[in-house]
């Protein structure tokens, strides 16, 4: 009988834990992941601190990419502007660039502001859209992969 | 206790050979599909055929906790023990096809996002659906009573779906790394070509067959246990 009385205590224990790890990710997760990012606009809108950390979130603007190696083995330099069609951010960043990152698409940068209004990123994440297509004939996608 | 209309099992174990082939076999045809006969994507290349895993373990994972979710009605309005075994074992098989879900999305993140994980509406209200579900499993171990224990896990069965609906409105609702519905288009037809359609709904198929098999299997399972703890 006392055997079962722990192990049913256990088991309790062990569901209260469930439900408090559920309700701490829900309290401090999903509260800031209803916004996950800012748009240039609401950075803007918002006056968001220098040095304060913060998603930003848009389109990479037709024209504004540049990436240089920096030497080290897959690390790139890479400088863009995120758009939201209203508000434009400069943006720099150095590290593993996602291969997807590319002009037109979608990104989401996590940093802060310098004291140029330059967002010095952090992590920079490419963002996809739900279309998918095969390749036009001839056409090399855009992110390759070694599977033949 | 009454002893209520379980079957003793005389038609799941015939069923349940046909259907594991049938599983394995649309699986085979599915994976051939997926990985030789669609098409590469222009913009991703290769790594988008994860897709073929991906979106059908996600909707497995629904599908099994919707299962739940009737099945725990099924409970609270008949008192059939048949319907609680349904539960669990729909429960336990959602559980690993979430386990699954998450991993493959992960494994997709890293060469196209850049990152394994983020904390981005979807990614944390199916972390959510994950841990509740291994919640709802955990409460079912709580009482030793089989109408107490059936009765307090249907309770849970039944709140837990709202998570649901939530996962998969979540990219409409919310600023999202995730990209909006690619079938299910408001408004349009599916954004992706005929051929990549085809293999996704082989896909679906061949894992809903899966699904189907290993119900089987884990029901019939229950309703031994159920035969041989309560009732004699």
């Amino acid at each position: 009988m006392l055997e079962r009385i722990g192990a049913r205590r256990v088991l309790l224990i062990a569901a209260l834990a469930v439900a408090v790890l559920v309700g701490t990710i829900a309290a401090t997760n999903l509260a800031s992941s209803t916004v996950y990012y800012m748009t240039p606009s609401e950075v803007y809108a918002k006056t968001v601190q220098m040095g304060q950390t913060i998603r930003l979130g848009g389109l990479v603007e037709q024209g504004s990419l540049t990436s240089r190696p920096t030497g080290r083995p897959g690390e790139n330099e890479v400088e863009f502007i995120i758009t939201d069609g209203n508000a434009k951010v400069r943006v720099l960043a150095r590290g593993a660039i996602p291969g997807l990152l590319r002009e037109g698409a979608g990104a989401v940068v996590e940093g802060s502001f310098a004291a140029d209004a330059t967002f010095i990123a952090t992590q920079v994440i490419a963002k996809h859209d739900e279309v998918y297509t095969a390749p036009t004939a001839g056409a090399t996608p855009a992110h390759r992969t070694g599977f033949p | 206790m009454t002893e209520t209309t379980i079957p003793r099992g005389n038609t799941l174990p015939r069923i349940r050979p046909w259907l594991g082939i049938a599983a394995a076999a649309s699986f085979v045809v599915a994976s051939v599909m997926a990985l030789f006969w669609a098409p590469t994507d222009a913009v991703q290349g290769n790594v988008y055929r994860i897709l073929y895993v991906h979106v059908p373990l996600a909707w497995l994972a629904y599908l099994a906790f919707v299962v739940v979710f009737l099945a725990s009605v099924g409970w609270l309005w008949t008192k059939n023990p048949l319907f609680d075994s349904i539960a669990v074992s729909s429960a336990e098989i959602g559980v690993l096809f979430t386990g699954l879900f998450l991993v493959a999305g992960s494994i997709w993140a890293k060469p196209t996002w850049g990152v394994w994980w983020t904390w981005e509406p979807r990614l944390v209200t199916t972390a959510i659906m994950f841990v509740m579900y291994v919640g709802y499993l955990l409460l079912r171990g709580l009482s030793t009573d089989f109408s107490r224990r059936a009765t307090r896990a249907a309770v849970f069965g039944i709140i837990a779906v709202i998570d649901v609906p939530i996962v998969h409105l979540s990219v409409l609702w919310a600023n999202s790394l995730h990209q909006l519905p690619t079938v299910l288009r408001a408004g349009g037809s599916p954004a992706l070509d005929s051929s990549m359609l085809l293999t996704l709904m082989v896909s679906l198929g061949a894992y809903t067959l899966i699904y189907a098999y290993f119900m089987t299997a884990r029901v019939s399972l229950e309703l031994a246990r159920h035969r041989r703890l309560w009732t004699t």
